[in-house]
């Protein structure tokens, strides 16, 4: 699809002349009633979230409470949490790794995606279509032979096992293809005319190019490995080693879940990124336009 | 992968010639002593929460180690939630299991898949008969299966009533009689609705993390069986087990016991929106924690049917031997030794909220005799030690699959509109063709 | 000399594939082949248990299973069911806040946008208590008008649609900001045309905005398809265990329970084997019918 098709001839039949003021005051009601129902919606998606750090900030005996705001509010589940599990340090791991696998997969993917966007060669759509098909791989299928290969190397309960699997995206490559291929070829023949190697080609003339079809894949793969949790569970063997998502399981329990540190743990683990988002909020929104994404 | 695809051949040759592989001789005795530093591996699903049992859990280690400097334990943390998956996948993958704590269901599953160790096989009985004198000998049945001791009750309960007496109260109930029949706990459920609007009875017998320890216990105490002794027969259709869970399906029809999933009872007793709940024990930290400044909160003993005598069983979990080194296994012994001392159990019984299965400490001021005199909730408990009997563990491979369409089933016949006996007759057919052949 | 330069031109893309390649052969391909080797097989995975040959076995197993059905229907419902978050909402609330000022246009698009933040574990013990029959805040509102109190996630009737709730709430953000981006890049000339011509705000969105978003809107419903499925696995997870009485199980929750929980490698690998099988056919499905939707656009 491209920006400039051409309309369904249809829409010409739905002229018809209308009272101009007719015509705004429904525009107004229907404003009101749009504005309306994204607020709302906005509210359900904002309250679960107010209500995980209020429910974080109620002390033990007053955990079931319902007030907006605690009666007593304390800072207690915090203290709790601090105590039990080392929060900084498995917020630490989970960055480290975060960041670790942002990177290689945005650096596999761009290096996967230039080769299929630059020449047509043998096997080329067989490869494309192997990629793509990873997506629907349950990760259930493959968890327990990676599991036994990450022990056989030796790298159980090692910061290295949560990154080693997930040094490719199929998401990340089949997304900068076809950005790559939606860049003006007349830039890229130029290029390529003056001499330029396929390597520099693409640091010096596609990437710089690539921001906003780069920074919203960095965003979602940094989202979706810091919020990993299935892969990390099976691996955990020490707290320290672990990342924050497997504190705040340490929470739950089949003798009842300790809401209030379950929550204070949910916080700390959830606050970085939306403050992160708060900061670049207008950035990260527009790098999605930008993105080619669709 | 090298390794594994070793193993996949290995399996193809085993699959095609028929043979076996070998397994390690059991017959030999573990090492008498340790003489130079060993290190164990002890698989515990207390130190992958974060809290009491966590806390108590390294306490005990720590003590255990300072006591035997050769003996290093590495405590590995597992969620109890995939706990024997776990297990088999570091087996699968060469690593060193030393001793595991595991849940009573998955008893039989231990022995036959993950090769747990008999005690009488691998200690002297002089040894192993001085350590048990003192354990009670219903508690000692606990872990055993076939004649042989594999497990040892480690942190493990009774099923409570707990109630809230605020409620009773404010019912115009009797908190210090507390209802003691199945048909007494209706009627009161039935007041406290009607009274107070708030909840009358949740239980933990239903729901998809219940299992079936309780189910089993309530099916015993109405005279039935879940599965024959020999266990070759499932019999949870059988005319005493319909009875019992008619009897269920009654306190649903009737509005006394509401339909929550696990953690929604739990959490409305403490809310003190719940006028009683028959669960383990081992919650009863959760509610206190609620209750605390709230309310008044008690415990009696499980229910009975009419004048017939309560059966309860235990929930909770065993410590059970995987070390096959004859070294390793006498370390992993000494620590299952110091584990289920009087000391141990006391730690356990006051610090994480379990069971002591040496009941003669609960009156030696050395050891529980201050703690039982303030903490009144450990009572009916400690009355149930005395007609403690084993959680059946379902046998074979599909013991997960036969434990959860008989849950299914009884669940379908109390909360739906369907015919109990036939529902329990047509999941007794489908499990009976679970079991092993 | 020029075979030479010839035979590296064609290595090159392969040179740059490689890290990608590799990195599936290993991971996923591998194991995905061992599966299949596997689905003949019962074991349980220890070193010293003799592995033995089945057959077909446990494929016949599986589709005699009566809870696979239960699954396979739920899986579809999971499908069907997180439509309007993936699909609809985004595109209505793409296409009606193109229109509003920046402020707004930005505001609402970032706050739908925040629940995608949140991990799934923290999503989904979050709900857990929320929507809890007795203290959860929403019953207690519902209680207020009289309403309630309602089972969300115990009562089989409800328990998959509250699950298709929580991750229809994860979700919507996500795709509203992938209609939003492509509904930005329908040239404003044509809109500005149209309204020229006197047509109406609607007979916009019928006639140009959403003719030109139908290849999108084809891509949500594709990954919702293929997707939606795998996305309410946590959910399954941590909230209902696929209870109660199978009412949420989904086939990869099912895959999950059999095979994970005792480890049965067979049962495990045989049903990897098929669902791997039929979502591929799905996406070829998907495929075909949006390459010719882009055809039709064209």
């Amino acid at each position: 699809m491209t920006p400039d098709a051409i309309p369904a001839p249809g829409w010409r039949l739905a002229i018809r002349p209308q009272a101009m003021a007719q015509r705004r005051g429904r525009r107004l009601g229907r404003g009101v009633l749009g504005h309306g129902v994204l607020l709302a919606l906005s509210f359900v998606c904002l309250f679960p979230i107010y209500w995980m750090v209020v429910t974080s900030l109620r002390p033990a005996n007053a955990i079931f409470e319902t007030t907006l705001w605690p009666s007593a509010a304390s800072l207690a589940n915090y203290r709790y949490t601090l105590n039990a599990i080392p929060v900084a340090q498995m917020l630490g791991n989970t960055l480290v790794v975060a960041l670790l696998v942002t990177a290689i997969q945005l650096l596999t993917a761009l290096l996967a995606a230039f080769a299929f966007a630059r020449w047509r060669f043998t096997g080329d759509r067989l490869v494309f279509a192997l990629v793509a098909l990873t997506w629907l791989v349950p990760f259930q299928v493959v968890m327990i032979p990676n599991f036994l290969l990450v022990a056989q190397l030796g790298l159980l309960d090692s910061l290295t096992a949560l990154v080693l699997p997930h040094f490719a995206s199929a998401l990340a490559v089949m997304l900068l293809t076809q950005a790559i291929r939606a860049f003006p070829q007349e830039v890229i023949e130029a290029a390529h005319m003056d001499g330029a190697s396929s390597w520099r080609l693409l640091w010096q003339v596609l990437v710089p190019n690539l921001g906003g079809s780069l920074a919203s894949l960095a965003i979602l793969i940094f989202i979706s490995t810091w919020n990993e949790y299935f892969w990390p569970l099976l691996l955990s063997r020490t707290p320290e080693n672990s990342v924050i998502q497997i504190g705040i399981q340490m929470f739950m329990s089949a003798e009842g879940n300790q809401w209030g540190p379950l929550m204070a743990a949910s916080t700390m683990a959830s606050v970085p990124i939306l403050a992160f988002y708060l900061v670049l909020q207008r950035q990260v929104v527009q790098s999605f336009m930008q993105s080619g994404l669709r | 992968m090298a390794m594994q695809r070793r193993h996949l051949l290995a399996g193809l040759a085993t699959a095609a010639t028929g043979l076996l592989p070998p397994r390690p001789a059991i017959a030999a005795f573990a090492a008498a002593g340790i003489d130079h530093p060993v290190q164990i591996n002890f698989y515990n699903y207390n130190l992958a929460t974060a809290g009491l049992g966590a806390d108590a859990t390294r306490k005990l280690l720590r003590e255990f180690m300072r006591a035997n400097p050769n003996i290093k334990v590495n405590g590995v943390g597992v969620p109890v939630t995939g706990f024997t998956a776990r297990v088999q996948a570091d087996l699968a993958a060469h690593r060193q299991v030393d001793l595991i704590q595991l849940g009573f269901g998955d008893l039989d599953f231990a022995v036959h898949s993950l090769g747990a160790k008999a005690l009488e096989d691998l200690i002297p009985a002089p040894e192993l008969a001085a350590n048990f004198a003192g354990i009670a000998p219903n508690g000692l049945k606990l872990g055993m299966l076939d004649g042989k001791t594999y497990g040892l009750a480690y942190t493990f309960s009774t099923p409570v009533l707990f109630y809230n007496a605020d409620l009773f109260r404010a019912a115009g109930l009797n908190p210090d009689q507390p209802p003691l029949t199945w048909a007494e706990v209706k009627q009161a459920a039935l007041t406290i609705k009607a009274k107070t609007g708030k909840g009358g009875l949740a239980t933990g017998i239903l729901g998809p993390s219940a299992f079936d320890w309780l189910f089993q216990g309530v099916v015993r105490s109405n005279g039935g069986e879940t599965i024959s002794r020999d266990r070759k027969t499932m019999k949870f259709a059988a005319p005493e087990a319909v009875e019992a869970v008619a009897m269920l399906r009654d306190l649903n029809d009737s509005g006394a016991m509401a339909n929550l999933d696990v953690n929604a009872a739990m959490e409305a007793m403490a809310a003190g929106d719940m006028g009683m709940y028959l669960q383990t024990s081992a919650v009863q930290g959760f509610i206190v924690a609620g209750a605390k400044d709230k309310f008044d909160l008690r415990a009696s003993t499980m229910p009975s049917f009419g004048a017939k005598k309560v059966r309860p069983n235990n929930s909770g979990s065993a410590l059970i031997l995987l070390a096959t080194d004859p070294v390793l296994q006498r370390a992993a012994w000494e620590l299952m030794k110091f584990l289920t001392s009087k000391r141990g159990y006391t730690i356990i019984t006051s610090e994480i909220g379990y069971l002591p299965l040496r009941t003669d400490i609960v009156d030696d001021p050395q050891y529980l005799g201050e703690w039982v005199k303030t903490h009144p909730l450990v009572q009916p408990n400690l009355k149930q030690l005395a007609v403690l009997e084993p959680w059946d563990a379902m046998p074979g491979p599909n013991y997960r699959q036969i434990v959860k369409t008989m849950m299914d089933a009884v669940e379908l016949a109390v909360t739906g509109k369907v015919d109990v006996a036939a529902t329990l007759l047509a999941a007794q057919q489908t499990t009976q063709a679970m079991l092993p052949k | 000399m020029i075979r030479r330069r010839r035979w590296r031109q064609s290595l090159t893309p392969w040179l740059y594939l490689l890290p990608v390649a590799g990195t599936f052969l290993v991971w996923v391909y591998e194991p995905l082949a061992q599966a299949v080797w596997r689905s003949f097989f019962e074991w349980n995975m220890l070193p010293d248990t003799p592995m033995t040959y089945v057959g077909w076995g446990n494929y016949q197993n599986i589709l005699a299973l009566p809870k696979l059905w239960q699954a396979l229907r739920n899986t579809a419902l999971y499908m069907f069911g997180l439509l309007p978050f993936a699909v609809v909402a985004p595109l209505a609330i793409a296409i009606y806040t193109q229109d509003l000022p920046t402020r707004w246009r930005n505001l609402y698009r970032g706050l739908i946008f925040v629940p995608m933040l949140i991990a799934p574990v923290v999503a989904a013990s979050v709900w857990r208590w929320l929507l809890d029959p007795g203290h959860g805040v929403v019953n207690r509102a519902l209680a207020a008008f009289g309403l309630g109190p309602v089972a969300f996630l115990s009562d089989p009737r409800l328990a998959i649609w509250s699950i298709i709730g929580i991750t229809g709430w994860k979700l919507i953000g996500f795709a509203t900001l992938i209609a939003s981006a492509a509904n930005a890049r329908i040239n404003p000339s044509l809109i500005e045309a149209a309204r020229m011509d006197g047509a109406s705000g609607w007979a916009i969105v019928r006639h140009i905005r959403l003719p030109l978003l139908s290849s999108t809107a084809l891509l949500l419903v594709t990954m919702s398809i293929l997707l939606g499925a795998q996305w309410t696995f946590s959910y399954i997870n941590v909230l209902t265990d696929g209870g109660p009485l199978g009412a949420t199980t989904n086939i990869y929750y099912l895959l999950w329970d059999f095979g994970f929980s005792s480890l049965s490698v067979g049962w495990s690998s045989a049903s990897a084997v098929l669902l791997f099988i039929g979502f591929a056919l799905l996406a070829l499905g998907l495929l075909w019918l949006t390459e010719r939707v882009s055809l039709h656009d064209a």
